[in-house]
């Protein structure tokens, strides 16, 4: 009797005062509502409520394939049996006896210490003598008492300073236990040495602890830590300019000091914008970036470049991927793949077939400027928004003229600035009469004088 | 000889010509001077420049008609030309192509030009094409990749054995900060595009390649296949580009335009709005 049937118990049940309190017994007579269960049971061996960890279902395979299991050798020579026996440990120092289970094998226990032992260890700490103490470790600022009583802390917490640091009886940080504790061992040490040289190569000798270093450190770790996530980003951000601008610099220095101009004009052009973000920069560290996507692609251009210059042979095609991706850098997905369809619409090849110098510095400029172009579209979209906010605001009160006219000047905004780009039939010559081609990008009625008049009239709308 | 004077007054020292056996010591170390701080001027200049090669890589496959077998059905060349069929063997000492491992010895090496290895097969795959330059131009090879074409895109019809299926990309090879003696070797070669350096800077004399007179002609322009050779012209990208960039600047200043409209007819709501309250 499982704890389902328990508890749900079954329609018509008859209570029967059992030792295990009330109890539902089925009845012979609910056969029907049996069998649903039935094709559920559960199966042997293990019980429902671990069956059902596995989401009621079998798994459907089985997890370790059960003749990888390695057997255990010389299973079938020796007899084994398994007994409770005492044993002693060498960790402990009492004689205590404790008692286990021992695999015992034809009839010989193991021999040997017990298998745990080994783990036992402890931190050799330093002894000196009172002599000692005199000549080389006294401070001013420590006692003996409490010098005793720190290498004594020491010694039974296995250096856990900060243990050691709950306990000690006077109040002392953590960063002044170790300092003293290193300190002094430090002056045995050298103390003790037969010969300075000897011991010159010793850590503590080498690299003493540094009492004002280790709290900087740790002041400065608790400080990273409990960033949040906006002052990380702002960081990593700043950090990565800066990175970015000393590269640039650095590339930038050979062409500084000559007079003739630089064959490769693009690398002090980038350097000039990298500097310029930077100048904007670290005067206004909390500022928004509102025209978000200039200022961070100009470091990610300038890096690109420089890693290609160290690359020394590359072809054209894959510089250009990478400078297409450094000037998308701060686009989303959605973004990069508005960009090409607009290439695309434009009738641009989203890979250029003829990747010379001069197509390929075009393709990039094109990409930036789309990039602008959809961010404006955005803009837009947001001051409408706001617009149509106004206006609702204003026709609870009067619905005069000035609403009107900005409600057709939007509407108009909207019918000519779809989402994707469209080319009204305006500009694209021969094109001119057919307007269906790009009437599918335009959202407003498509009458070819709408879409023509809207943007004289704003013109003069002024 | 007269320029390194006259540079050494604006980088060399600056040191009175005084009369004496000790000047002329001074003078050839004026002239030494200025000679080296003309070679780290050169140097430098060469640091920022960039040396391209255009190329052309691809195949062309012929199907074999009557002579066709399972596993023979097409004969095909994969090759690397120069992007006007120069000779490219001026950069590169050989071209190592990749094949299917199904083929014998699918490693094939070719020395010398033109770059090219043809094979017969049923099968399409990539290819990787390794460039290895000379030493003086760079130590490090350079991949490319090409996908094997044997059939064509549409099944307009029956193939035919006179008309073959040609894949060609076109790329350009960079070099940047490339060395003097790269540099002067290559400057005057058709298959290399070379800046030109600034006027005053002089250039030791080229030192040729070791096997450069038992080389045979590596241009392709009278190849047997170059019938089938696409032409690649810069003009039609550039005019498609220039007038794509056109029309997204003349929209960029469309919506500026627009975005101050309406900054402007918000201020005037608000102003309305204001007066309403």
């Amino acid at each position: 009797m499982d704890a389902k049937d328990i508890l749900l118990g079954l329609p018509k049940p008859t209570t029967t005062p059992t030792p295990l309190g009330h109890q539902l017994l089925p009845l012979p007579a609910d056969k029907k509502s049996r069998p649903p269960k039935e094709s559920q049971r559960k199966p042997d061996g293990i019980s429902r409520e671990v069956y059902a960890l596995t989401g009621g279902l079998a798994p459907l395979m089985p997890s370790v394939d059960v003749n990888h299991l390695k057997r255990r050798a010389q299973s079938e020579n020796e007899k084994i049996t398994w007994q409770w026996l005492p044993f002693t440990s060498s960790a402990r120092k009492d004689n205590l006896q404790l008692y286990h289970w021992v695999r015992v094998v034809n009839g010989v226990p193991p021999s040997g210490d017990y298998s745990f032992a080994k783990y036992n260890k402890s931190v050799d700490v330093i002894k000196y003598t009172d002599d000692e103490y005199e000549k080389h470790l006294t401070d001013p600022m420590w006692t003996k008492e409490e010098t005793d009583e720190l290498f004594d802390l020491c010694e039974r917490f296995d250096l856990r300073f900060i243990v050691i640091a709950d306990r000690f009886p006077t109040s002392r940080t953590v960063e002044e236990l170790k300092s003293r504790y290193y300190s002094v061992c430090r002056a045995i040490l050298i103390a003790r040495a037969p010969a300075p040289g000897d011991i010159a190569g010793h850590p503590l000798v080498k690299d003493p602890y540094n009492i004002s270093q280790d709290v900087e450190r740790k002041r400065a770790l608790s400080m990273v830590l409990s960033q949040t996530k906006q002052q990380e980003r702002r960081d990593a951000e700043v950090l990565a300019e800066a990175k970015r601008i000393s590269e640039a610099r650095k590339a930038a220095k050979g062409t500084d000091e000559l007079e003739v101009p630089a064959m490769t004009d693009t690398v002090p052009d980038d350097n000039d914008g990298a500097a310029a973000a930077v100048d904007s920069l670290s005067p206004s560290p909390n500022a928004q970036f509102t025209s978000g996507a200039i200022a961070p692609p100009v470091s990610e251009i300038a890096s690109t470049l420089a890693s290609l210059r160290m690359m020394r042979v590359y072809l054209r095609t894959h510089a250009l991927e990478q400078m297409v991706q450094a000037a998308s850098s701060s686009a989303g997905l959605r973004t990069i793949k508005r960009v090409e369809q607009t290439l695309q619409d434009l009738g641009v090849n989203l890979k250029p077939k003829v990747p010379t110098k001069a197509v390929c510095a075009e393709h990039l400029e094109l990409r930036k400027e789309i990039l602008i172009l959809l961010n404006l579209q955005k803009q837009l979209q947001y001051k409408e928004a706001e617009g149509s906010s106004y206006r609702d605001g204003l026709y609870a009160e009067t619905p005069g003229t000035p609403p009107k006219r900005v409600q057709r000047a939007v509407e108009q905004d909207r019918t000519f600035v779809p989402d994707s780009f469209s080319f009204g039939g305006e500009r694209m010559g021969k094109r001119d009469q057919k307007r269906k081609a790009p009437g599918r990008l335009l959202e407003g009625p498509p009458s070819p004088a709408q879409s023509k008049r809207p943007r004289k009239f704003k013109a003069s709308d002024g | 000889m007269p320029q390194s004077s006259s540079s050494s007054k604006k980088h060399g020292t600056d040191q009175p010509d005084i009369g004496g056996p000790a000047s002329k010591s001074q003078r050839t170390k004026m002239v030494k001077s200025s000679d080296d701080t003309e070679k780290k001027n050169l140097a430098k200049k060469l640091k920022e420049l960039e040396i391209s090669v255009p190329i052309v890589y691809g195949n062309i496959a012929f199907w074999l008609g009557k002579k066709a077998s399972e596993y023979q059905s097409h004969k095909w060349t994969v090759y690397v030309r120069g992007g006007t069929n120069e000779d490219i063997s001026v950069v590169v000492k050989r071209v190592v192509f990749q094949l299917h491992s199904s083929f014998n010895n699918p490693t094939r090496v070719v020395d010398g030009p033109p770059f090219e290895l043809s094979e017969s097969g049923w099968g399409e795959f990539e290819i990787v094409i390794t460039l290895h330059f000379h030493n003086d131009v760079c130590e490090k090879p350079l991949h490319l990749y090409h996908h094997l074409k044997l059939y064509p895109e549409d099944d307009s019809g029956p193939m035919s054995t006179k008309k073959p299926v040609v894949v060609e990309s076109y790329d350009e090879i960079v070099f940047t900060e490339p060395s003097e003696g790269f540099f002067s070797r290559v400057q005057n070669h058709p298959a290399v595009v070379v800046p030109r350096l600034p006027a005053g800077f002089a250039l030791p004399p080229p030192v040729p390649l070791e096997d450069a007179d038992k080389r045979r002609r590596g241009d392709t322009k009278d190849h047997t296949l170059s019938q089938w050779f696409s032409n690649f012209s810069e003009a039609d990208e550039l005019l498609k580009l220039a007038a794509a960039r056109q029309q997204v600047q003349a929209h960029i200043a469309t919506l500026r335009r627009q975005l101050s409209l309406i900054d402007g007819q918000h201020q005037q709501l608000k102003s309305a709005s204001d007066i309403q309250v």
